[in-house]
């Protein structure tokens, strides 16, 4: 991969450009002018007619925020998701805690222990929102592409600390079996056509 | 003085003494060999190969960890077939390791994932079946043996330095496995040394397992504060759940040089956990030692503390009770009256490097497993003699015990002072002295003591030819009546040959305690306040106290080791409520802090003028001890007489021997979480026929005028007619006599 246009980092040689933008008066005669200019040359009436315009075009683009909402896009880093694996439907975390290392904000932590079957089991699972600050790190580092961020971008609450549980965050069974946990591609996610490139072990048995 | 062997290693000349492997001497000149099964303490396992090196004029690669030089050899260490050779060997370990490094306890500091980013393994040209291999839950131990490399650090560790030969490599090619020695499951002392050395996640904690990574633990310094081994380890600390504080998830030993028996890497979880501090219970307490006759205290404690107590003493005109530092203060002071030397010459290291001990009075193993993984060393590395005398068989001592000697229950003086007539026979001693062992009745002495003429002579045989030679003395004859007497014919031995000679401390800081305060014999009487200790108003760490203390993993302070060492122990854990120094400050004894006092513990018992702060507490990179300091050595009158050897007393009918299980010393490794605590009565086929009672049968054992109900266990491993009462659960007098005459009666319930 070509890196070249990532690794020129002056700036001024692209397609950057003046904008033309005439000069601001300097003396009380320009400034008097500029008010009077400003005065009567009825931009007031301008706006006041768009609306106008619009109103009686009836085709209305606001949106009624909050009964409404926009789509937000797939990779916006709002409030976090945990997925599951498509086939058990159990959960993706193992627990290795690099999201809880490589945190920036230190506001994810949490605690593993031994199961019945002798696997790491993740206990313990929160992250403090009210320090977080969406960079994506936790997302980035996973192993699993067990957490993601999702489109939940509304964490208005009365509290400074606003700790989200994991049960929360965790894709629900039966939107996963309805086939509605979101997968991302590009870093860290499965390539696609993997199982054709898949090759046998160099030495036969 | 040897002769140096000088070669040169990547063309730097070095000089190696005899016995020494070029890997050694290359370490010590710092020239980097990679190894993966090489470990310091050990004999070379020689299993992994990496360590290859090539020799000028020596045709094919040389074994570095075993191969020791010649004169004027040149070594290489780097070429490109050496490379080659160790990252093929590197591309074998990776075969089937499973891919978790994600989940793996080890990951972060794992010797495998080191090695494979070191030599860049990043595909892999070798393949093998892979097998069906069964995680194995040992107690205290998991293994995983689709983790493991087959290193056997850990067989050669529980072998040659732990002594429990209690695991074993099961060969077989790809699929071999380590295996629990002639037993379905682990059956040891439980030690953890091999969780330490495996260089991956094979062998694992499994109260630690999946609870944290390497590199969330912060690592604190710190001294066992279990006996008076004195051993280095690392507390490690987290955050214990979500919004949980901080607390000891577990504990590491630099295993590379040092070893940590089971209840100081178990055992770590005794501290005290108070929420607050308690004001009315700090007024009470300054009043209640305002007001008291005499503290009472045991010997885990600081030196600092000790020394704090010794000036409360000083400044209220109080008595200071502790029988225990107290009989080792006595017994050491008799033994320099003679050797002229305020401390004992040896150390665990002159153990380690012995050709012959005799460990007497003591049941080592479980007194002090410093000593016992010394004398395990010294007699797997240096074939060295080790004589036990003892009244009891100790089953774990049997495969390092050249020669057991079975004394009569209560003859310790008259054991001392055949094994000393023996050993100074043909010596040039004082005419005092030598009156003294001509006027010796040794018929009379041999048939009270049950020591043979015979036996005698094969310890004087095979001591005769020995260069290095340790005598142990144990917490039997410290306690003993006679103790003073029996000082000073150690110290005779001392005084006369060569042998260094240790005496064991019975507590953590009883040899500190010792040095430090000015003890009174123990009363009887009342207004007594008991500083971990009992008394009308207790100060302690343990729980159930009037007013809560830090517990040893809490504070900052020193311990005075085994080997005369002052070390310093460190915080793990913070502690919130009230100190012993907050109670002096409220006396007028104002300092900021506890290690305060450590620069002004007393110089004429050998301390250092040295602030706490400037106490190191780590081992090198070579292995040398920079841990604390030395105790400097006092000068000491010498006008101890020897007294004639007084009767010696018969224990006859039912004796019991206060001897703790494995891994269980005190109060504290009582209340902690792993240890185990098997608090039942410990005795043979022979006792229980002797006393009339059965396994599993609850029985009530007197002494004089206390009685206390154990259940009665059957110990196919012991022998005689001596039954073991554990005192870990039953603090009530560290410093008795072991041996005890009791009463047994069978509880039955109605």
């Amino acid at each position: 991969m070509n890196n070249e246009q990532f690794n020129n980092r002056n700036v001024s040689e692209n397609a950057y450009y003046l904008v033309d933008i005439e000069d601001y008066p300097t003396d009380g005669w320009g400034k008097f002018k500029r008010v009077l200019k400003r005065t009567f040359r009825g931009e007031l009436f301008v706006g006041l007619w768009v609306v106008l315009r619009e109103m009686i075009k009836f085709d209305i683009h606001t949106i009624q925020y909050p009964q409404e909402k926009m789509p937000i896009g797939p990779r916006y880093r709002a409030v976090h998701e945990m997925k599951r694996l498509w086939e058990s439907g159990t959960e993706r975390c193992i627990g290795c805690g690099l999201c809880e290392k490589i945190c920036i904000s230190d506001c994810i932590r949490m605690d593993t222990k031994i199961d019945e079957n002798s696997r790491k089991e993740v206990s313990e699972y929160s992250i403090n929102l009210g320090r977080c600050i969406f960079c994506g790190y936790c997302a980035e580092v996973c192993p699993e592409l067990a957490i993601t961020h999702g489109g939940r971008y509304e964490n208005g609450s009365e509290q400074r600390e606003h700790f989200v549980m994991y049960e929360d965050m965790l894709t629900p069974i039966d939107q996963l079996k309805a086939g509605n946990q979101l997968e991302f591609d590009g870093f860290g996610a499965i390539t696609p056509h993997e199982d054709e490139r898949v090759k046998k072990t160099p030495l036969a048995y | 003085m040897d002769k140096m062997i000088n070669f040169t290693i990547d063309g730097i000349s070095v000089e190696a003494k005899k016995g020494e492997s070029i890997l050694t001497v290359a370490r010590k000149n710092d020239i980097y060999i990679p190894t993966m099964c090489y470990i310091s303490k050990t004999t070379p396992c020689a299993s992994c190969r990496m360590c290859v090196v090539e020799a000028k004029d020596v045709e094919g690669f040389v074994l570095s960890c075993n191969t020791p030089p010649t004169e004027g050899i040149e070594i290489t260490t780097n070429s490109a077939e050496l490379e080659n050779e160790r990252t093929n060997i590197m591309k074998l370990y990776d075969v089937n390791h499973p891919l978790e490094c994600g989940v793996c306890d080890k990951s972060g500091e794992c010797d495998l994932q080191n090695k494979t980013l070191e030599f860049g393994v990043s595909q892999q040209n070798f393949s093998a079946r892979e097998q069906h291999r069964k995680i194995e839950n040992w107690g205290l131990i998991n293994y995983d043996p689709t983790l493991c490399i087959m290193c056997e650090k850990c067989v050669h560790v529980c072998n040659e330095v732990i002594g429990d030969d209690a695991i074993d490599v099961k060969f077989g090619g790809y699929s071999s496995t380590i295996i629990p020695k002639n037993n379905d499951t682990l059956d040891c002392t439980y030690c953890g040394e091999c969780i330490a050395v495996c260089p991956v996640g094979a062998l694992v904690s499994s109260n630690f397992q999946y609870s944290a990574n390497a590199w969330e633990l912060t690592r604190v310094p710190a001294t066992c504060a279990h006996c008076s081994g004195g051993c280095s380890l690392e507390y490690e600390t987290r955050h214990l759940g979500i919004n949980g504080g901080d607390s000891i998830l577990r504990v590491k030993n630099n295993f590379e040089y040092t070893s940590l028996c089971g209840a100081g890497r178990f055992g770590f979880d005794f501290s005290n956990n108070v929420l607050n501090k308690d004001e009315a219970a700090f007024r009470k307490a300054v009043e209640a030692v305002k007001n008291a006759k005499a503290i009472r205290f045991s010997s885990m404690i600081t030196n600092e503390e000790a020394h704090i107590l010794e000036l409360l003493k000083d400044k209220l005109d109080i008595k200071l009770f502790n029988e225990d530092a107290r009989k080792f203060k006595e017994f050491m002071s008799a033994y320099s009256s003679v050797s002229a030397k305020k401390h004992h010459s040896g150390s665990l290291d002159a153990v380690k490097q012995c050709d012959a001990a005799v460990v007497i009075g003591s049941r080592i193993a479980t007194d002090n497993p410093a000593l016992r993984y010394a004398l395990t060393t010294a007699s797997k590395h240096n074939g060295a003699k080790i004589l036990y005398a003892h009244p009891v068989e100790d089953a774990l001592m049997q495969n390092t015990v050249t020669q057991f000697i079975k004394y009569e229950v209560g003859t310790e003086e008259g054991v001392i002072a055949l094994f000393a007539n023996a050993i100074l026979k043909d010596l040039d001693l004082s005419e005092d002295e030598r009156a003294f062992f001509d006027e010796l009745d040794l018929g009379y002495l041999e048939a009270e003591t049950n020591v043979g003429d015979d036996e005698l002579a094969l310890m004087i045989k095979s001591f005769n030819r020995a260069a290095k030679r340790v005598l142990i003395v144990g917490n039997d004859l410290i306690s003993h009546e006679r103790s003073s007497n029996i000082a000073k014919l150690a110290a005779m031995i001392e005084k006369y040959t060569d042998f260094s000679i240790i005496i064991v401390p019975n507590e953590v800081n009883t040899l500190g305690v010792s040095l430090i305060c000015n003890l009174d014999k123990d009363e009887e009487i009342s207004n007594v306040v008991g500083y971990n200790a009992k008394g009308d108003f207790v100060i302690s760490s343990l729980a159930g106290a009037d007013l809560a203390v830090p517990a040893l993993n809490q504070q900052e302070g020193t311990f005075v080791s085994i080997d005369n060492k002052v070390l310093p122990t460190n915080v793990a854990l913070s502690f919130k409520g009230y100190t012993l120094n907050d109670i002096a400050a409220a006396h007028g004894i104002v300092k900021e802090t506890t290690v305060d006092y450590t620069k002004e513990l007393n110089t004429e018992a050998g301390f250092k003028n040295i602030d706490f702060d400037s106490l190191e507490n780590f081992l090198s990179a070579h292995g040398d001890d920079v841990r604390g300091y030395l105790l400097d050595e006092v000068e000491c009158e010498s006008n101890g007489k020897l007294e004639s050897v007084s009767e010696l007393p018969e224990f006859n009918g039912t004796v019991i021997y206060h001897s703790n299980p494995v891994l269980q010393f005190n109060a504290y490794t009582n209340i902690t979480k792993q240890l185990e605590k098997d608090t039942s009565l410990r005795g043979s086929a022979q006792f229980a026929a002797a006393a009339k009672i059965s396994d599993g049968d609850e029985v009530e054992i007197s002494f004089g005028k206390r009685s206390i109900n154990r259940k009665f266990k059957l110990d196919s491993e012991l022998k005689g007619t001596i039954a073991l009462n554990p005192t870990f659960d039953d603090v009530s007098d560290a410093s008795r006599y072991k041996f005890e005459k009791s009463k047994i009666v069978r509880v039955i319930h109605e």
